[in-house]
């Protein structure tokens, strides 16, 4: 088990290619098949974008990975100028459910979290 | 380079009223309102050459009528400027322009990014393993099995697959397919779009996006994100490479988010 990686970075879209790679490198690391890589790039394309648009002017993104024995965490925290989490009927979370095998969204104390888990799939695709 | 390349040579009939053409076009004053027929006449056989010169361009990000397009710019200026007196083929001469026109399209989009050799290279060699590795593995290979693999380190292969995501318009991929096989994946899927779009709450901003998608990026978000395959069975359904489906889906997402939020 290693450490956690974090990332911060202001709630701009221009940071959201920074996250991209930086997650396509903690995939690699996580040793994660190409498929995988790509969908985790994807991921947190998607759920940092979601929280660049939560946030409010100049707020700070923290974007955390984990390796685990299984796989890959990866948490996005953010400012949030709502009280509700993001809603999980949009074409965005369906996009993100597909990319990571669970993702979970809160909003507590004015912070947003998502959690997404990537469980490391080396065995055959079906 | 002769003309036409696609459809057929041409017989010796239609390179004598080619040249019959051009001679009379060259005589004419350029206020002649006979040289638009003269010049449309020409264009119009010349098309297969632009088609044929677009085509090598047709994976870069463009849609092929679009390059179709601007390529005709360049022939409609070829005719304007050939000297039939200098003795070229017409066709000869029309290619650079050609291509000069198209190749200005993707400059002046600002797509056409130059990508050292090595990094060619090193993506080209990581793309060709990746493809055999997962034949082989049945599943994709992951960084470090394709850097054991290549014999070089995890950071290059890392650097491969960046390269694509970076220069997103260039000519990292091989034309593997020309879009065979299509229609009837897509009519397919359709059923499973309106299922799966039932349960959105933004379809109805969705559905006009996805269905002014190209229609293979259309297939790949329907094939990944309705029927939860992955780029690998997605990339051997359509009979592209993996890489090649990890960029369309990555711009394509893009591109719906835009629109979504727009």
């Amino acid at each position: 088990m290693t450490a956690a990686v974090t990332l911060s970075f202001e709630a701009d879209t221009r940071n959201v290619a920074l996250a991209r790679t930086v997650a396509a490198t903690m995939a690699a690391r996580a040793d994660l098949p190409l498929d995988q890589l790509e969908d985790v790039r994807l991921a947190v394309d998607e759920a940092v974008s979601q929280a660049i648009l939560a946030a409010p002017r100049g707020g700070v993104i923290d974007l955390e990975f984990l390796e685990t024995p299984a796989g890959l965490d990866i948490t996005v925290r953010a400012p949030s100028s709502t009280l509700d989490p993001p809603p999980t009927d949009t074409f965005s979370w369906m996009v993100l459910s597909a990319l990571v095998d669970r993702v979970s969204a809160v909003v507590e104390d004015g912070q947003l979290r998502l959690d997404l888990q990537v469980v490391r799939g080396l065995t055959v695709d079906a | 380079m002769t003309s036409p390349p696609e459809g057929g040579r041409w017989g010796p009939a239609q390179r004598e009223r080619e040249r019959a053409l051009l001679a009379e076009l060259h005589s004419l004053p350029a206020d002649d309102p006979r040289r638009d027929a003269l010049r449309d006449e020409l264009v119009v056989m010349h098309l297969p050459l632009v088609r044929h010169l677009a085509r090598r361009y047709r994976d870069r990000g463009e849609q092929f009528e679009d390059l179709v397009q601007v390529g005709t710019v360049g022939l409609i200026k070829a005719v304007d400027r050939f000297d039939p007196d200098r003795g070229a083929a017409f066709s000869t001469f029309a290619t650079p322009t050609i291509l000069g026109e198209i190749k200005r399209h993707f400059r002046d989009s600002a797509r056409a990014v130059h990508v050292p050799r090595r990094l060619q290279e090193l993506h080209a060699a990581v793309a060709r393993a990746t493809e055999a590795m997962t034949q082989s593995l049945g599943r994709s290979p992951t960084v470090r099995e394709l850097a054991a693999e290549l014999d070089i380190s995890e950071d290059e292969v890392l650097e491969a697959i960046e390269v694509r995501h970076a220069f997103a318009a260039s000519s990292l991929d091989a034309t593997a397919a020309d879009g065979t096989s299509e229609g009837a994946v897509l009519a397919d899927l359709l059923g499973d779009e309106d299922s799966a779009l039932a349960a959105i709450e933004d379809r109805e901003s969705l559905r006009p996006l996805l269905e002014a998608l190209p229609e293979r990026e259309r297939q790949i978000i329907m094939l990944r994100f309705f029927r939860n395959q992955s780029q690998s069975q997605i990339a051997e359904q359509l009979g592209i490479s993996q890489m090649h489906v990890s960029r369309l889906l990555a711009r394509t997402l893009a591109q719906l988010r835009d629109g979504l939020a727009a």
